[in-house]
Formats: structure tokens, C-alpha cells, sequence
């Protein structure tokens, strides 16, 4: 338990419609303790904290850090208690408020478990719209399905530190969302000469044109900060699915959509007829290095 | 009188209605309050969508949850005559990083679970420890991602294979981290090398134990665990690895499965509206994970500790305990025999000329998961998941218990509370 004197801020984690994966998505984070040794944790759903759940759910304290995780659904009941009175109580006096993962930003995954009332915390994809709204300013989503552990101990690190976490539209930290998750992928260089991979599980090609990798066109910093701190989606040749952005999830996602062989959506902010010369021109050239095997292991035998 | 009790700290919510009599429980019934449509959620997507969704049935274990559905698809491709055939690599790495993540639920339950719930009924002052659980944990899902990208929400595994081409310094990263881990286990939790922790022949021997693991051991006796908390003394492996072999137990007299007799029927709920299904192989309750598996291949060790406690609490604890170390040992060994020279996927016929059922039966850390399904041109017609926990912590009326409710009758509620836990409890996947 805590001394009058301490000062920390206080954490509150909470969940509504969710699969748990940011909670252990968090718990993935390299010095933990660094970071949870900077706050009193008032409750959370799988560490220990001062309160028990039901002290929680009857809303029996208050909190400085409020975070939410999971798809939000006024008609959900945590330990017996209406979820829309348990966020109201605790993000009224919350200075600040962190939706973790894309439920809790956009409406994400779960938004389908009853699409005509679910939502995240401020927005229905990317709709103003939400339990919060009254709050928005101090509203932090980090998106991502789940969110990185480092994205939200970047941001808890940023509050305990007091200083001001800038975000963009959608209320995402501007440090992590402004890049996309295309900037640092392996296979970039088969990107900008437009050599698109044959199949799956090859280390060559990109996946952009025919598998549906949505990285140029997400906003997130997967290939800069990456997972388990080790590797990414597109690293082991799995195409990025955009779980970052509010119309996460899409249909299809192991492929492209094209109009007449011409992907539908073309990287962020480049316009098509731009992006459609200069494919016309990378693909006429043939570059034998990046036609054959990355690595041939008989040759060097 | 029934008394209400409010399960936390397992994944999702649970609630407990105990009637108790002389001071003891004589019933105890379980009710899961949360629903989230997965199922639903699938219907007429493209088939290969739900190597995306699926994983988010559960953030603990969902790459059980993409091997399932792989494993569904591969079958329906085999029903249709378009048998997918599998290498040596694919099969490698799947089982590899499947393995990661029951290593990974075990370092937590040990940490964040189990330890804390014994010394919360024992009233013990020890110091918790948990972040050891979330450090082991992690390491795990490093050596994962490694092969799947990241961890939770790893969609690697595709029908035909996986999409990454490992190269020998993904490998040895593998193996560093899996070294790390085992000597992060045998110094905090035992005291002892994990090749010695694996060759005790008798629980007597547990004294020669120095870590977490010797701690949670006297716990458990002081508690005597090791004489309460029986289920059925009936046990069930249905998923086809390297690790475990698929089969029903009743006592030690071992019968052979297959998963089509599987079935899930209505929770008797009469306090609260459940959203979970009981799950029965054959119109009867079986116990599933670990201590399951553990029997399933006749580990040394946990047959000896059936023999003395049967499938006491004591017995479900500790065959997790062993199984943590046994695969530790088994993820070593997949490594050192992956041959990067294979392909890594092999080309399957076109899915959206698809039409087929297929059933993907899959080892989680609680036990078998399927998935079954019914796709038809590549679209999702059908798509039904069964978990491990709806076998183990069903709700079922007398006579016919389900493991967990016969596990915690006749015990106070503290201890009944404690016996519960000691299954694993995954009320998110339950309640898909």
C-alpha cells in the first residue's frame, strides 16, 4: 500500500469488449518495472494493484492515468455495474485518458460484436463518436491491434515525466503514428522497383501489389520500434493489415483490391497518375539482382 | 444459501455460485457474463480472413487459435482431394512457435496466478514476484516472434505454410533466447538444471529444489493440495504434435480419440445467463492441459505423482510446472533440426474455389482447441471454435460434473477459489 507521501501519479486500467491482447501485449515490455515503478497502480487486470475489481467496479476511488482497452459497449455490465457509469466516474476526474488498441480507438475488432452500438472511446472509425467525447482533449488513443508495448510505455513515460504528448487527428501520439509501418520493411527495395513477391514465404519481393500489405498507406512505426523488439509482419513476409487505422478490420486482407489491374488505394498522400508513371517505368526495367534469389545457398557451396 | 463470487484476474470475467453445506461447498456453479460474436463475426468472410480474426478470439493464446484455424483450412482442402502436404520446416517452425506461447501462459500462470493465489489462501506475507512471470513470458514471445513477427496477433501461418524464410541468424537468435530462458528457469524457479529438474523419478525428490517452484511446492502440501481438488481422474489430448500424443485416460488405462466426437452442450446456469457452452468428448467430462498431456506420454515424474495424488490439485500444478521445463527442452530440439533449405510454403489450389468442411484440432496451453469449418467458393459458410476451458470449467447439474465443479466440491470456498484457478481459467476464449 501507498504512504501519504507518495506522490506518483496514480493508473487505472480497465477493459470492456476485448481479447486481452494489449494487456498482454504490455506485459511483453522490456523493463517493466522501470516503467510501473513511476505510478501507484490502482488496479489492473492482471498485476496487482490497491484495489480489487469489485473496488473498482463501484467506482470507489479515482484515478490521475485512465486506460482503457477493448471495444466500448454502453450495454456491457463489469461485476454487475453498467461500463458507461464505470468510464464516466473514472474519466471525469482523470487527467489524462489512453485508449489502448484499436477497440478502444476506433471501435477495432469488437466493434462488430454489435455494430450498432459499439465504438471506441471518441471515435466510430474514424466518426467523431463515443462515451468520451465530452473529454476528448484529454483523450490519447494508441492504435494498433494490439498496441506495441513500447507506444504505450513511451506515452505513460511521457505523462509521468509531464510533458505534453502531441497528437494528430485521430489522437494518435504524432511521435509514433507519423511514420508508416513501410518505412523500415526489409523488402523496400522491391518496393520502389516494383518486383512483387511470387509467393508467399520467400524472402524476395514485395507484397504490396498482389498479397494486400497495407503498409504504405498506415500509419504506424512497426519497422522502426519493433515487435518483441525483435522483428515485424513484413519482416517474416507477412503482409501488414493496417490494424492501425480505423477501418481496421477490412475484408480481404491477403489481397490487393485492383481496378483494372491497378491497386485501389496507392501509398499516402502520392498521387495515382504519379504513382502509376513511375510503376509503368521501374517495371520496365528488369534488374537480374532483384529477379533472382536473395540468398543462394547452392551457389556459394 | 448460494454465495456469489467474482473471479478476477484470469483472462476476461467469471462468476462462482456456491451452495454451500456445513461449511464445505456443495455445488458450485460458473456463469461467464461476456459475449463477443466471433463466430458471427466470420460468417461470409474470405476464408484466409480469419487467419486474422481468429487470433483475436484470445490474447494469451491466440496463435493457438491461427494454428487452428490453418489447420481447418488445410483439412478442408484434403476433404475436397486437395491434400496439402507439409514439410519438415513448416511443421518445425509451427510447432516451434506454438510451443513459445504455451511457454509464455505458463510463466504468467505460475507468476501472476498461481503463486499469488496460494499465498493469498495460505495467508502468506512472502513477496510477489509477478514481473518474473511477465520477464519469462517475454522472452518466450521474443524467440516467437523471431519466426511469427510479433506477438499477440501473429498471422504467419498460412494454409500451405508459413510466410517467413528463416535464415541461420533468425535460428540462433531462436536459440539464445530459448538458452535464456531456460537459465533464467532453473535459476529463479528450480534451483536446478532443467536436465536434472526433468529426470526426478519421485515427488519425494522435491526437496532437493531451491527456487520459486521449491516455495510453491511446501505451499501447496502445507495447503494439502495434494489431497484435494480431485476432478474426474479422466483426461483428454486431441491435437496431433511432437509433444504430446492424442488420447483419453480414464485413470492410467489409455483409449484412443478423435475429435469428431466432440461436442458442446448447454451450461446450466440458473443465477446469471452464461455464455459458454460445456464441452464433451462422448457425453462425458474430461480434464484437459498439462497434467493431461503430461500423463497422455506417460511422463515419469507426473505418473508418479498421479500415482501418490492422483489428479489432485496438487498434481495439476506441478504437471505444469514440469511440462514448462519438458517443452523448453522440446523447443531446443525443434530448432536444432530445422533445415532452412526447405520451402517454406508449399502452393495450395486456388482457396476461392473452395468448397469444403474441415476441422483443425490444436494443443493450447489449457488443451485441445478446434475450429471447425464450413467455406464454400473461399467464403466462411460456417465457423464454430470450441476451447480448452469449456471442457475443463464448464457448468453442468448433478450427477454429471463438469472437472471443475467436481474439483471443488467438498472444499471451503478459499480452497474452492484456489482449485478453480488451478485449471487455468480462459473465460475470453470461453466466451468467443
Amino acid at each position: 500500500m501507498h504512504s501519504k507521501q507518495d506522490k506518483r501519479p496514480t493508473l487505472l486500467w480497465i477493459q470492456g469488449v476485448t481479447c486481452n491482447g494489449n494487456t498482454h501485449s504490455f506485459l511483453n515490455l522490456p523493463n517493466i518495472d522501470q516503467l510501473l515503478v513511476k505510478f501507484r497502480l490502482l488496479h489492473h487486470p492482471s498485476l496487482a494493484g490497491e484495489y480489487s475489481f469489485e473496488d473498482m467496479a463501484a467506482c470507489r476511488f479515482k484515478c490521475d492515468i485512465l486506460i482503457f482497452e477493448g471495444a466500448y459497449d454502453p450495454l456491457m455490465k463489469r461485476g454487475g455495474v453498467l461500463l458507461s457509469k464505470i468510464v464516466e466516474h473514472y474519466a471525469q476526474t482523470a487527467g489524462h485518458i489512453i485508449g489502448v488498441g484499436s477497440c478502444a480507438s476506433f471501435g477495432g475488432m469488437f466493434k462488430a460484436s454489435a455494430p450498432e452500438r459499439n465504438s471506441g472511446l471518441i471515435f466510430n472509425e474514424e466518426i467523431e463518436y463515443g462515451p468520451l467525447l465530452k473529454y476528448k482533449s484529454k483523450v490519447i488513443n494508441i492504435a494498433g491491434c494490439p498496441a506495441h508495448p513500447e507506444w504505450i510505455s513511451y506515452t505513460l513515460s511521457m505523462i509521468a515525466a509531464g510533458k505534453k504528448v502531441q497528437v494528430d487527428e485521430l489522437h494518435r501520439p504524432i511521435e509514433l503514428f507519423s511514420n508508416l509501418a513501410h518505412h523500415g520493411c526489409i523488402r523496400n527495395e522491391y518496393f520502389e522497383w516494383k518486383v512483387d513477391a511470387v509467393a508467399f514465404g520467400k524472402k524476395e519481393g514485395c507484397l504490396f501489389y498482389e498479397y494486400g500489405c497495407r503498409a504504405p498507406m498506415t500509419h504506424a512505426s512497426c519497422n522502426k520500434i519493433l515487435w518483441n523488439e525483435v522483428s515485424s509482419k513484413t519482416r517474416v513476409g507477412t503482409p501488414c493489415f493496417g490494424c492501425t487505422e480505423p477501418d481496421f478490420p477490412r475484408q480481404n486482407l491477403f489481397s490487393t483490391k485492383k481496378n483494372m489491374s491497378i491497386p485501389v488505394d496507392v501509398p499516402i498522400g502520392v498521387p495515382k497518375r504519379s504513382y502509376l508513371t513511375l510503376t509503368g517505368i521501374a517495371k520496365a526495367f528488369h534488374i537480374q539482382r532483384l529477379e533472382g534469389k536473395l540468398i543462394d545457398y547452392k551457389k556459394t557451396d | 444459501m448460494t454465495t456469489k463470487k467474482l473471479i478476477e484476474q484470469i483472462e476476461g470475467e467469471a462468476n462462482i455460485y456456491f451452495d454451500m453445506k456445513d461449511g464445505v461447498v456443495d455445488f458450485a456453479t460458473v456463469a461467464f457474463p461476456h459475449f463477443r460474436g466471433l463466430e458471427s463475426i466470420l460468417k461470409g468472410k474470405n476464408i484466409m480472413d480469419a487467419l486474422v480474426i481468429t487470433p483475436r478470439v484470445c490474447g494469451i493464446c491466440g496463435h493457438a487459435h491461427l494454428m487452428a484455424t490453418v489447420r481447418a483450412i488445410e483439412d478442408a482442402y484434403k476433404n475436397a482431394g486437395e491434400t496439402v502436404v507439409l514439410n519438415e520446416k513448416i511443421e518445425k517452425i509451427r510447432e516451434f512457435t506454438l510451443v513459445m506461447e504455451i511457454i509464455q501462459n505458463h510463466f504468467k500462470w505460475i507468476y501472476l496466478t498461481i503463486i499469488p493465489s496460494l499465498a493469498k489462501l495460505s495467508k502468506s506475507e512472502d513477496i510477489q514476484t509477478p514481473l518474473k512471470g511477465a520477464f519469462g513470458a517475454s522472452l518466450a514471445t521474443k524467440a516467437l516472434a523471431i519466426f511469427a513477427g510479433q506477438w499477440p496477433h501473429s498471422s504467419y501461418m498460412i494454409p500451405g505454410g508459413v510466410t517467413t524464410d528463416p535464415t541461420n541468424i533468425e535460428i540462433l537468435k531462436a536459440q539464445s533466447y530459448v538458452e535464456e530462458l531456460i537459465s533464467f528457469y532453473e535459476k529463479e524457479a528450480l534451483g536446478l538444471s532443467l536436465e536434472k529438474f526433468l529426470n526426478l523419478e519421485s515427488c519425494t525428490e522435491f526437496n532437493t529444489l531451491e527456487g520459486d517452484i521449491r516455495d510453491l511446492e511446501k505451499a501447496l502440501v502445507k495447503e494439502e493440495m495434494n489431497k484435494k481438488g480431485f476432478s474426474h481422474d479422466r483426461f483428454l489430448v486431441l491435437g496431433k504434435h511432437n509433444y504430446t500424443v492424442p488420447s483419453k485416460l480414464k485413470q492410467t488405462r489409455v483409449f484412443s480419440v478423435d475429435a469428431k466426437y466432440v461436442e458442446d452442450v448447454t451450461t446450466y446456469s440458473p443465477k446469471e445467463k452464461s455464455y459458454a457452452k460445456n464441452a464433451q468428448y462422448k457425453n462425458e467430462y474430461y480434464e484437459t492441459g498439462p497434467l493431461s498431456r503430461m500423463m497422455a506420454i506417460g511422463f515419469p515424474i507426473v505418473k508418479n505423482m498421479h500415482r501418490r495424488f492422483k489428479d489432485s490439485a496438487y498434481s495439476r500444478v506441478m504437471a505444469r510446472v514440469f511440462e514448462l521445463a519438458y517443452l523448453l527442452k522440446h523447443s531446443k530440439s525443434l530448432l536444432q533440426s530445422i533445415s532452412i533449405d526447405q520451402p517454406s510454403y508449399l502452393k495450395t489450389a486456388d482457396i476461392n474455389k473452395l468448397t469444403a468442411s474441415g476441422r483443425g484440432v490444436v494443443e493450447a496451453p489449457r488443451g485441445p482447441l478446434i475450429h471447425e469449418i464450413d467455406i464454400k467458393d473461399g467464403l466462411i459458410q460456417k465457423y464454430k471454435i470450441i476451447t480448452p476451458t469449456q471442457f475443463n470449467i464448464g457448468s453442468s447439474q448433478k450427477p454429471s460434473l463438469t472437472p471443475a465443479q467436481k474439483a471443488m466440491t467438498g472444499l471451503t470456498q478459499e480452497e474452492a477459489l484456489f482449485v478453480f484457478r488451478t485449471f487455468d481459467v480462459c473465460s475470453v476464449c470461453t466466451t468467443h
